[in-house]
């Protein structure tokens, strides 16, 4: 456990299997990281919105249709498809 | 000891999720539909390819907008999107854009009517609170086949208003009622179809029971993906029954997540996906926060229409229309100013024209329409006056020759159905069919004065002398039977009282 996060778990959630030494690199990576915000996080900085990242109305898009790429070249990209469909391993969330 | 089912108290919060109704996707200028080939409907944004960026559709910022309005909302100055994280094949880019800190709208209430006693009888009204409502992408849909699972993307990055209430509500019946209430708002401003037999409609269902008078809530469970009225109503009264059972048995509720079988009318336990609620939320950086113009809500707020309620309450107090057929009326907006088209042209008699339209006119729309049954008994469909062969004023014609005594009550209805089969005016029908009601008063004297001469109604005649106003009715009938229901009642009454007097 290094501070504030659990490598374990982050690797579980990302779908990641690390081995010991990655976990310990990436956990010193995080932490260095994580160091940068409380950085940021301590500066005394006015308590107003960042406006650079707010935008109006006319950043919009219309409600026009563009085009698609359609079922075929959907599904190319895919490891594996069927019948215009893109085939995972069976993911089950009914009553079972 | 054993308790009754009084003793408890159900506390119901909806997570409704709507569909909006837009052409293009909500971050991606695909454009979606129902019933189409898998994955046709599928661009690189969708799919969030790299490389690709969303944009946010403006259709579905105003619908979201409009819907904040209709329920008397806040429109906050600054919406943002998050990315909300997770693992699962029906979401192509690994996280759904939603909105949870800043969402585009802010409280809000819907006003309900519970059933009355009777169908003729009006219910209870209450406010249901919103807490919010967010602006997400909806995602792809996963089919189970064999061994694997397949995946279309048609449906991912679909607009999806998510309104989320409190736990305001406190029985399946009001569950059902503010579906009803909600499901005519969002159609009648032109939020969203609602079209539940095609997805467009679905709904999270979190629920928890409590001793009636305790002031903690218990623990609540949710029951996810509804697509139904009735799956709602069903879920509340299976899930109150199954917690009151857990606890007067000892046991406690676990929460949790949980699944409805709409076939086998049963709930069930979903498979806990591992950490599935570690959604790892952040702030998106590909779109920015979004400034809503007040000018733009103040345009938007004139597109709010008349809320149902308000209207049904207009029509009673105002136009005098008994309740059933108000209430009819009103969940169609419609019909509604179908209703109200017909009412200028001949205003003296709403009553009249409401009964013919939320009686014979949609029962002969349904009919010919196929009389398609609807998916959902709760919320039937409402019915096309695009293809109504009678106009408002034309229909107003047909009340006002009544309202005049030119044709009586029962012609009106055999002039109703060849109208609705025509086309046609009432005037011209009624001539036509040679059906004007007998005003020649000549002939006429003579058969009241026959009637009267008849002993056999000398009895009613002495009644009506003696003060009995009522008796003079007994004249009536045999009057109408010796002119083939073709004489005016109101000349009729004239001349009786005429001779009698």
């Amino acid at each position: 456990m290094a501070e504030g996060f659990d490598i374990d778990h982050l690797a579980k959630l990302a779908r990641l299997s690390l081995t010991a030494e990655e976990k310990a690199l990436y956990a010193s990576q995080l932490n260095q990281i994580l160091g940068h915000f409380q950085a940021l996080a301590d500066a005394d900085l006015p308590a107003t919105i960042d406006d650079a990242r707010v935008v109006d109305e006319s950043a919009l898009r219309s409600d026009e249709p563009g085009p698609v790429l359609g079922a075929e070249a959907v599904t190319r990209i895919a490891p594996a498809s069927r019948d215009g469909q893109i085939s995972v391993p069976r993911v089950v969330d009914d009553e079972s | 000891m054993s308790t009754s089912p009084s003793d408890w108290e159900v506390v119901i919060g909806l997570e409704v999720h709507v569909q909006l109704h837009t052409r293009a996707k909500v971050f991606a200028s695909s454009p979606w539909g129902f019933g189409k080939e898998p994955n046709e409907q599928v661009d690189p944004v969708v799919l969030g390819l790299p490389g690709t960026l969303p944009v946010v559709n403006r259709e579905a910022v105003e619908k979201s907008i409009l819907f904040g309005l209709v329920v008397g909302a806040e429109i906050p100055e600054r919406c943002a999107w998050d990315r909300k994280n997770y693992f699962y094949p029906d979401n192509p880019k690994n996280y759904q854009l939603t909105q949870k800190d800043f969402p585009i709208v802010v409280g809000g209430q819907v006003e309900i009517e519970l059933p009355g006693a009777s169908r003729n009888v009006m219910g209870e009204h209450k406010f249901i609170r919103i807490h919010h409502a967010h602006l997400e992408e909806d995602v792809g849909k996963l089919s189970h086949a064999g061994s694997g699972s397949l995946v279309d993307y048609n449906r991912a990055g679909v607009p999806l208003l998510e309104i989320v209430t409190e736990p305001d509500l406190r029985s399946s019946a009001e569950a059902e009622a503010f579906l009803r209430s909600l499901v005519a708002m969002l159609t009648q401003a032109g939020v969203a179809d609602c079209d539940m037999e095609k997805g467009q409609l679905r709904c999270d269902c979190n629920v928890s029971v409590r001793r009636r008078g305790a002031e903690k809530l218990g623990t609540r469970t949710e029951t996810k993906n509804l697509n139904s009225i009735s799956s709602v109503r069903d879920t509340v009264i299976y899930e109150t029954a199954r917690q009151i059972r857990e606890l007067e048995a000892g046991r406690s509720i676990t929460q949790e997540t949980r699944g409805w079988n709409a076939e086998l009318a049963r709930g069930y336990v979903l498979r806990d996906k591992e950490d599935a609620h570690d959604y790892r939320y952040f702030p998106d950086p590909d779109i920015p926060t979004l400034k809503i113009s007040r000018q733009t809500v103040t345009r938007l707020a004139k597109q709010v229409p008349e809320n149902l309620y308000d209207r049904q309450r207009r029509y009673v107090e105002k136009l005098g229309l008994p309740y059933t057929a108000a209430s009819v009326l009103v969940n169609d907006r419609a019909l509604a100013e179908w209703f109200e088209l017909a009412v200028a042209a001949h205003p003296t008699n709403p009553s009249g024209i409401a009964n013919l339209v939320a009686n014979d006119l949609l029962r002969d729309l349904a009919a010919s329409a196929g009389a398609a049954g609807s998916f959902d008994q709760a919320a039937p469909a409402p019915v096309s006056l695009a293809s109504c062969p009678i106009k408002p004023a034309q229909l107003a014609g047909l009340v006002k020759l009544t309202d005049d005594g030119v044709i009586s009550k029962q012609q009106a209805k055999e002039v109703f159905a060849e109208m609705f089969k025509s086309g046609q005016d009432a005037a011209a029908i009624v001539d036509a069919k040679g059906l004007r009601q007998n005003s020649d008063t000549g002939e006429l004297e003579k058969i009241v004065q026959e009637v009267i001469a008849d002993p056999a109604v000398a009895k009613s005649i002495a009644e009506y002398r003696a003060g009995n106003e009522k008796a003079i009715n007994a004249l009536k009938g045999p009057i109408m039977k010796r002119t083939q229901g073709k004489a005016n009642p109101v000349l009729i009454d004239q001349l009786l009282r005429k001779f009698l007097a």
